[in-house]
């Protein structure tokens, strides 16, 4: 699992990292029912305390887009994981908009006059 | 491979004719039964003579088709390393089977009977020693060139890397069948332990204790495996709670790729090789390369490795740019 983290990106640490790994899923690299890595090891990669990457996963479970089984450790659900992506693009793009000054409704219109 | 086929069948033949021939050329001066096991006080079991000839020569050629098998898998000759095993054993398996009937004949000839027969001494001991010996020269002499280095043109695959942002990439992979063995051997530590505890067992028992947990360590240990790539290095944690730790700088890495590597080619699963060939194999399949400035490798089963050599590789570069 490959997880590209923003030093500049202000918003807070669990929120960057469930985007992190909501783009490793969309980007093909797991599959539904695959196993993540335990929850330490990314906290230990990433350089950050394993209670804020259990609160991302705990998101992403909420989502619907992981699961978590007892004795299985986190896997991911059954879900298209393309769609995950697209969540994540969109987040990305939504956040980008707001930097411009561009609101919600502004984005949707831009989207609407594409072909 | 066809070599070594045409090579094996040959070696079968003369492994054959020498265990056929030396007992029936000596067979007048040979009881029967054969003394054919022994303990410390002398000879304890027996077979005819015609039972020890059919098993001497099945344990020859049951080994045989297994390493005609192995071959014909396809697999096995590949590498440089596993060629070797190959080889080793198909001569130190047969030059085994020989002595040990050699062994035989000599203990029981010229004797009467066969509770009479000679102790063994140090047959054995040459024995052993002339199979590993032919073993590891056969290995040695014929395991051929040395494995391919990844074709000099073809750049190793790079991820692009951002100013001001942090990538890391983790992966791990699990052996259901070594984690298997793990609690089979745990259970049976535990039976053995508190057996011997209680004095319901003794001797022999106490040794299949050690066995037993030796076995549920390695099994413990190489039932899953995790890989960390930071910019700090490679981290590789064992077992199902991800210690110890092996941590291997950047600056002894010079690059990274993928490539599907299997436990024949190897030498069979589980920490294999020699510092500077060695190999983590968990399962066959997609491994994570890596190469070492001294010219070593390091060979690591694991899921994701594209993405994972990427990373490193991206590593590497930025460490050389900076």
């Amino acid at each position: 699992m490959l997880l590209t983290l923003d030093l500049n990106d202000p918003r807070p640490l669990h929120e960057q990292v469930a985007g992190a790994i909501r783009r490793a899923i969309g980007d093909g690299s797991y599959a539904a029912g695959d196993r993540l890595p335990p929850a330490r090891d990314l906290a230990d990669a990433l350089g950050i305390n394993a209670n804020t990457v259990l609160r991302a996963l705990r998101e992403l479970r909420d989502e619907g887009l992981l699961e978590f089984r007892r004795g299985r450790g986190v896997s991911v659900a059954g879900v298209p994981t393309g769609r995950a992506l697209i969540v994540q693009r969109a987040r990305d793009l939504l956040e980008e908009a707001k930097k411009y000054g561009y609101s919600r409704d502004d984005l949707i219109d831009v989207l609407k006059e594409l072909p | 491979m066809n070599r070594a086929l045409t090579a094996a069948g040959i070696w079968g033949l003369i492994v054959t004719a020498v265990l056929v021939s030396v007992p029936l050329a000596l067979r007048d001066r040979l009881p029967d039964p054969l003394a054919t096991h022994w303990s410390g006080a002398g000879p304890d079991n027996h077979m005819s003579f015609t039972q020890n000839l059919l098993f001497t020569v099945a344990m020859a050629l049951v080994a045989l088709a297994i390493m005609v098998g192995v071959a014909l898998h396809g697999k096995a000759f590949e590498r440089r390393l596993s060629r070797a095993y190959w080889w080793g054993f198909l001569v130190g398996w047969g030059l085994f089977v020989i002595g040990m009937e050699l062994s035989i004949v000599y203990s029981n000839l010229d004797v009467s009977d066969w509770t009479r027969a000679r102790p063994l001494g140090w047959g054995v001991a040459a024995t052993m020693a002339v199979a590993a010996a032919g073993g590891v020269l056969a290995g040695y002499l014929l395991r051929g060139a040395p494995d391919q280095a990844p074709e000099p043109g073809e750049a190793p695959p790079r991820l692009r890397l951002k100013a001001g942002q942090r990538s890391v990439w983790v992966s791990r992979v699990s052996n259901a069948w070594l984690a298997a063995l793990a609690v089979v051997s745990g259970v049976g530590a535990l039976v053995l332990g508190v057996s011997t505890a209680l004095g319901l067992m003794e001797g022999a028992a106490s040794g299949l204790l050690g066995v037993s947990v030796i076995l549920l360590v390695a099994g413990l240990l190489t039932s899953s495996a995790t890989v960390r790539i930071t910019q700090d290095g490679v981290a590789m944690g064992f077992g199902p709670l991800g210690w110890p730790v092996r941590r291997i700088r950047l600056s002894k890495i010079e690059s990274a790729w993928s490539e599907v590597r299997h436990p024949s080619q190897v030498g069979g699963w589980g920490l294999r090789g020699v510092p500077g060939m060695a190999a983590i194999m968990l399962r066959g399949g997609d491994c994570l390369v890596l190469r070492y400035h001294s010219g070593g490798q390091l060979v690591v089963s694991i899921d994701d490795a594209a993405r994972g050599a990427a990373l490193l590789n991206a590593l590497l570069a930025e460490r050389v740019g900076r």
